[in-house]
């Protein structure tokens, strides 16, 4: 009666495959892009909507940020069959602590909580098959002061607090640089824009990955296919629906 | 050894009594089915009565603390496990009480040599619409019974407490506001507690009278977006 689900979960099988059994040949592919940068309002976070298996276009219509509860969400780059089972993990981890214990579960249990998945992950991340290299951000849902935060994590767990924006998957070094260079030059930088110019930024951001990556796609205003982006504010979590980044999308062009 | 079974009989006759007078004293709690979602109400002291147990489910109980925490926690537990091995849909209070709550009260209920589970309840499913509400009366050996009727109470006394539900469901019109709703449930409260009868009995506009107990009101809602349904209310603010 600890308000821990995973302690309610059988452990799964694969945890005890050794890291000497990695097949030869397997690289670590993280194909997709996803990222998150603070701007005025809260954080912005963002991702493609393309799954790859190699060479061929699985989907273009995978949805990769994932809303974990009403404050908290997870972009997810990596193997997808582990990243969605650790998002619905932690869906359902912090709904139950939440109806469990009578309180929300706070905002450093939560990303200590997907540190630990990340950890209990690591044979099949080392056997290179499970590799997640997932973004988080949330805020705290008790404390009116509160500020949304974005972390991300390396494959065994460790967890950083970006500052000001973290981008993953094989398209986020050129997302990187652009949000490196807006953040030192910028007028305004990121950080300082409004939702709206925000929205249009992550979706520009995407199409410039998708010009470098072949693994990032979906997203084609022209076609009115948009990316998914969500805002994190105090107030919690909020879809920015396709209208709206068409909207935004027009109104930074003009 | 041929007494054996009269003595068990005995025993269960007693801890069934010894558990409607551990009982006595509670206050009774309330869901109503309305177009906006299903109403819980309770009045207690202190301690909570109404409770969320999964994304479309709640629970309203009486009964001794540590056993109304101890059932809160196995629905919840049973929920959020079902729902995650399969999917939200798949958890339903007949699946939830047919093959989980009601066999582990009637099994606590039988066991003569522990102590017994003292706690009588309502556990609620919101539907997409009102006739898809699902509600359950569970009581503390097991037995428990569904009602498409839109009312349940649980209170210590059967027969008061069908009487109170009749006339809860009599007062409650379809287009009744939530604030008109909880009224009728408080006065009905009001009657349980002080034992009157329910002859001549109309809802009260004035203002209730808790008398240092806390009004607990939540909604199921159906209109809220997203997969949580269930919200608490303020009582000033539904009263207008």
């Amino acid at each position: 009666m600890n308000g821990d689900f995973l302690a309610l979960l059988p452990k799964p099988n694969f945890a005890q495959l050794g890291a000497a059994s990695r097949p030869e040949g397997l690289e670590h592919v993280q194909a997709t892009t996803v990222f998150a940068f603070h701007c005025k309002d809260g954080v912005i976070i963002a991702g493609d909507h393309r799954a790859t298996a190699g060479n061929i276009i699985f989907s273009d219509k995978t949805e990769k940020i994932l809303e974990l509860d009403s404050h908290s969400l997870m972009a997810i780059a990596g193997v997808p069959a582990t990243a969605f089972e650790m998002a619905r993990t932690l869906q359902t981890s912090f709904e139950f602590y939440r109806r469990s214990q009578l309180q929300p579960m706070s905002l450093k249990a939560k990303i200590r909580a997907l540190s630990r998945l990340l950890r209990d992950n690591l044979p099949a991340t080392l056997q290179g098959f499970g590799i997640v290299q997932p973004i988080f951000a949330g805020v705290e849902v008790d404390d009116p002061k509160s500020k949304p935060v974005i972390f991300f994590y390396d494959p065994l767990g460790a967890q950083f607090e970006a500052a000001t924006y973290a981008g993953s998957g094989s398209g986020s070094g050129s997302i990187k640089s652009v949000l490196h260079f807006l953040e030192r030059w910028g007028n305004p930088p990121p950080a300082e824009m409004a939702v709206d110019q925000a929205v249009a930024l992550a979706t520009r951001l995407l199409m410039t990955a998708a010009e470098f990556d072949a693994a990032t796609g979906g997203v084609h205003p022209d076609r009115r296919l948009f990316a998914t982006i969500k805002l994190l504010t105090r107030e919690g979590t909020r879809n920015i629906p396709m209208e709206e980044q068409e909207r935004c999308w027009k109104e930074s062009a003009a | 050894m041929t007494e054996e079974p009269y003595r068990w009989l005995e025993a269960i006759g007693n801890r069934r009594e010894y558990i409607r007078d551990q009982l006595k004293g509670g206050t009774p709690v309330f869901a109503c089915s309305r177009p906006e979602g299903i109403l819980l109400v309770g009045v207690g002291q202190g301690m909570s009565k109404v409770f969320e147990i999964y994304d479309r489910h709640g629970f309203a109980a009486l009964g001794h603390p540590v056993d109304i925490e101890k059932i809160r926690q196995a629905a919840i537990e049973a929920a959020h496990i079902e729902g995650f091995n399969r999917s939200t849909r798949d958890v339903t209070l007949r699946r939830l009480i047919g093959f989980a709550l009601s066999t582990t009260l009637k099994n606590a209920f039988e066991q003569i040599y522990s102590p017994p589970i003292i706690v009588e309840s309502i556990f609620a499913e919101l539907g997409e619409t009102q006739p898809e509400d699902v509600l359950v009366r569970v009581h503390f050996d097991g037995h428990h019974k569904y009602t498409t009727d839109g009312v349940v109470i649980a209170h210590t006394d059967q027969k008061m407490e069908d009487e109170a539900t009749a006339w809860v469901r009599k007062q409650v019109k379809a287009d009744d506001p939530l604030g008109r709703v909880t009224n009728v449930c408080l006065t009905a409260w009001r009657a349980l507690m002080d034992n009157k009868g329910f002859d001549d009995l109309s809802p009260s506009d004035a203002a209730f009278t808790a008398n240092g107990k806390t009004v607990e009101v939540a909604l199921l809602d159906r209109k809220l977006a997203g997969p949580v349904h269930y919200r608490s209310l303020d009582l000033a603010k539904i009263k207008g």
